[in-house]
């Protein structure tokens, strides 16, 4: 089972890209990184169909909160 | 079958293809979708980067795309097989629909990539699991190991699906 080992220590590796690196949106590649890592995680620890849609939702929620910080960053709607 | 990280390094070129090439079609480099994804872009251009490849990452972060499509149908046919897979794609475009995106990019992603992968188990050479840690592996070579050449591999595909769809300029 190398696969969940290579998920596993590619998320520590993005945790730690994420952490040094000092531009809030340039952090946020590497946070989408981490989160792809922890939905791999996600799906081979748990081998169950109902798996499927935590694992989605796991990642589109993670999404949507990049999503989120870098529009308040970049000043939020434009009216 | 090979051994495994053999596999996995292959699922990780299969996946890569596959995403990049669903991206580049549905013209993700072309501009930033949510306001977000722009701002990115911005940063990874004063970074020394692309703009047009800042674009697509930005735009990968933002919402699910092609390679949340590739991840997610690899998952569901981990989990339940060909069903699995072409749920997950029901999955993305609901995701996708949240994240105030029109879905094209991600839904086909994942139902392409549903067929190769379930394919590629059936066949007996792959395994569900090297597609999930190869998605992984691709997704880190485009945004976790340097934006600025990053951004530049993905304008530089960009210029090259540009020629052949001549309308629209990079």
């Amino acid at each position: 089972m190398i696969a969940i080992y290579v998920c596993a220590g590619i998320a520590v590796y993005a945790a730690i890209r994420v952490i040094l690196e000092r531009n809030t949106m340039r952090k946020l590649p590497f946070l989408n990184v981490v989160s792809f890592a922890v939905t791999g995680i996600i799906a081979l620890l748990l081998p169950h169909p109902i798996t499927i849609a935590a694992a989605a939702a796991y990642f589109v929620g993670s999404t949507l909160e990049s999503n989120a910080i870098a529009s308040a960053w970049s000043g939020g709607i434009k009216k | 079958m090979l051994d495994e990280p053999i596999r996995i390094l292959i699922a990780a070129l299969i996946c890569w293809l596959n995403f990049m090439t669903v991206d580049l079609i549905f013209k993700l480099p072309h501009s930033g979708g949510v306001s977000g994804a722009t701002a990115i872009a911005r940063e990874v251009e004063k970074g020394g980067g692309n703009l047009n490849g800042g674009y697509m990452m930005g735009n990968i972060v933002s919402s699910p795309d092609a390679s949340a499509g590739t991840l997610l149908a690899s998952c569901g046919v981990y989990c339940a097989g060909l069903p699995g897979g072409l749920f997950a794609a029901l999955l993305v475009y609901i995701g996708n629909r949240i994240c105030y995106d029109p879905g094209y990019a991600g839904t086909t992603g994942c139902i392409t990539a549903t067929f190769i992968v379930y394919g590629a188990v059936q066949s007996g050479w792959f395994a569900a699991s090297d597609f999930i840690a190869g998605m992984v592996i691709a997704i880190l070579t485009i945004q976790g190991l340097s934006s600025v050449h990053a951004s530049r591999l993905i304008a530089r595909l960009w210029k090259v699906r540009c020629r052949f769809i001549p309308e629209d300029k990079p």
